[in-house]
């Protein structure tokens, strides 16, 4: 919609204000993580400070901060989370792709039921089948591993993954297949060769989409791994020791969480509206 | 004749193998998807159907359960506490997702005009949905401190005394619904934007010509005809706030007392504080079923956009 200079005042005191309320939180934890216990309790709230970077030193299990009994220390939890996060992103944006690919081309029997049964993966209350997981874990043994994790991670995105591709490869058109297929090349090889090619920015996105959500899950982990496979998310939660809860540590763990989001996030912003509507918004950019 | 061509008449005759293989294809792809979903939400869910006509705890052996029919549903659904926790989640669900619509629409609105550095605040706009929610917890709880917390600084700029926003029952749920619409607002704001900018123009244009008014245009036009998006973004709200529970328990816990515990959070203490499995078991099934007639409707409208397109 084209206005006038005039006109959009308006429009740029609603979305200053609102930015303002958005940010502020940030901006704050950011502020937060570099304050000494002296600034961090002082009302009113400090804003210009000398940076004390014990904080990160703690949480990194770095220096002297890291020796007190305070310290969180987070870098088992944050090798944890890498490897579960990668793997579990890796596991759900292949079978999604697979998936995706199938429910795309083909008209299979029950094909809107596995479709509904994909995105339940996404809606379904994670404490309601928590329930179950507990018990099934403990039999099978994944109570507190890795593996017990990179399962949870490839299943909390699957559906979305399947979703999203499914969407993508919607916006390939079938006359691609349908030539390979007339001049001999096999069903695979027009897959692999040809439209898998075309959906490689998509794959991408659907990969940062499922990367962060990964990166973020805590309710599932801070269920079925709670001691020797602890990711950040739980560390930070546990974070209240016996001193109370460390907020300046909290904030740095924070920031050190919300680092890798935020380069993702910019890597598929593009692609928000295709991710956040299970590919049925947005164009399908390939 | 080339080779090619030749190969192509080739496959053209052969039609049928062609369509075996195809089918094979399809179910080499569907089938590890198939069986994550097959181990993480069909066989809990008939586990948890059976679970729940248990009198049952996961502390004990399985041997040492007894069948109770629906006794579990009946003791459930008869408890004033359970049902004050649905009343409690409905007060949450409506609060947030209003709020949430009304910042998200006004905000939408105003992205849906075209003006300079729009894309870049856009985007800036949209990040905390990006977030881990534990994190936004506990950050929410550092700012809502009632004694040096920066929240009450700022409502005291503003001329406000020091609130216990954590503290007391009724301030809770507003502090949690505050934290939930700044987290999920952007939602809100990145469907409702792409449901305002895909309102074809000459129908605004013509609008604007007939002398409609701002407040008609919005309210008789965009508004309209931005629907079927709009509803997309308030089931899905719906739904993530219905199962809302890391919020909670990082910024109250429940407390003061258990007056802000959600049915989510009281079924994970139900299943793993006092490990009454059976009657876990059964809550879970009643949430799940919510959620899925929720999802269902969902799925249907996603579907019908989908065609549009």
């Amino acid at each position: 919609m084209r206005t006038s200079p005039a006109g959009l005042v308006p429009v740029f005191v609603v979305i200053g204000v609102y930015l303002a309320f958005s940010l502020g939180p940030i901006l704050w934890m950011i502020l937060s993580s570099m304050k000494s216990r002296q600034d961090l309790f002082a009302y009113p709230p400090t804003l210009f400070f000398v940076p004390d970077w014990s904080s990160y030193q703690a949480v990194f299990g770095l220096g002297e901060a890291a020796r007190s009994a305070a310290s969180i220390g987070l870098v088992d939890a944050l090798v944890t989370s890498v490897i579960v996060s990668v793997s579990g992103t890796a596991l759900a944006v292949g079978f999604g792709t697979l998936a995706g690919y199938a429910c795309s081309r083909f008209a299979f029997l029950g094909r809107d039921d596995f479709m509904f049964l994909a995105l339940s993966t996404r809606m379904i209350p994670p404490v309601a089948v928590l329930v179950f997981y507990h018990f099934m874990f403990a039999k099978l043994g994944l109570i507190d591993t890795v593996l017990g994790l990179v399962l949870i991670t490839t299943f909390i995105n699957l559906g979305l993954a399947t979703w999203i591709m499914k969407g993508f490869f919607d916006g390939v058109p079938r006359e691609i297949e349908a030539i390979a297929l007339v001049n001999g090349y096999s069903r695979l090889y027009a897959f692999w060769h040809l439209v898998l090619p075309m959906v490689r920015g998509g794959m991408a996105a659907t990969a940062g989409f499922c990367f962060i959500f990964a990166w973020n899950e805590f309710t599932f982990s801070s269920v079925l791994a709670t001691t020797k496979a602890q990711t950040l998310p739980v560390k930070i939660s546990s974070a209240m020791g016996a001193t109370g809860i460390e907020w300046a540590q909290i904030c740095a763990a924070g920031v050190v969480l919300v680092a890798p989001v935020a380069v993702f996030f910019y890597l598929i912003r593009h692609y928000l509206l295709t991710g956040m509507t299970f590919g049925v918004l947005g164009a399908a950019r390939r | 004749m080339d080779a090619r061509s030749d190969a192509g008449a080739q496959a053209g005759v052969r039609a049928v193998p062609k369509a075996t293989s195809d089918g094979l294809i399809c179910g080499m792809f569907l089938a590890p998807t198939l069986a994550v979903l097959a181990l993480m939400v069909i066989y809990p869910f008939a586990s948890l159907l059976y679970y729940s006509t248990l009198r049952f705890s996961v502390l004990r052996p399985l041997q040492g359960s007894k069948e109770v029919g629906l006794l579990n549903y009946t003791s459930l659904l008869t408890d004033d506490a359970l049902w004050s926790r649905f009343v409690f989640t409905g007060q949450y669900v409506l609060a947030t997702v209003v709020v949430q619509f009304l910042i998200g629409i006004a905000v939408a609105y105003a992205f849906s005009r075209d003006f300079r550095g729009r894309d870049v605040l856009f985007t800036i706009a949209l990040l905390p949905m990006m977030l881990c929610p534990i994190v936004v917890g506990f950050l929410w709880r550092y700012m809502f401190n009632s004694e040096w917390g920066v929240v009450n600084w700022v409502i005291g700029l503003a001329g406000f005394g020091k609130v216990d926003w954590l503290g007391v029952a009724d301030n809770a749920l507003w502090a949690v619904v505050i934290a939930d619409a700044w987290m999920w607002t952007p939602f809100v704001i990145l469907l409702a934007t792409a449901a305002f900018r895909g309102v074809p123009k000459d129908i605004q244009e013509a609008a604007d010509v007939d002398g409609a008014s701002a407040a008609y245009r919005f309210f008789r036009i965009t508004l309209p005809l931005s629907m079927p998006i709009l509803l997309i973004a308030f089931l899905l709200r719906l739904i993530d706030a219905f199962k809302q529970s890391d919020l909670f328990l990082a910024m109250t816990g429940g407390g003061p007392g258990s007056e802000t515990e959600t049915v989510s959070f009281r079924l994970s203490k139900i299943a793993f504080s006092y490990f009454y499995t059976g009657d876990a078991s059964a809550l879970a099934v009643i949430l799940l079923v919510i959620v899925i007639g929720l999802s269902l409707i969902l799925v249907r409208h996603l579907n019908r956009i989908r065609e549009r397109r």
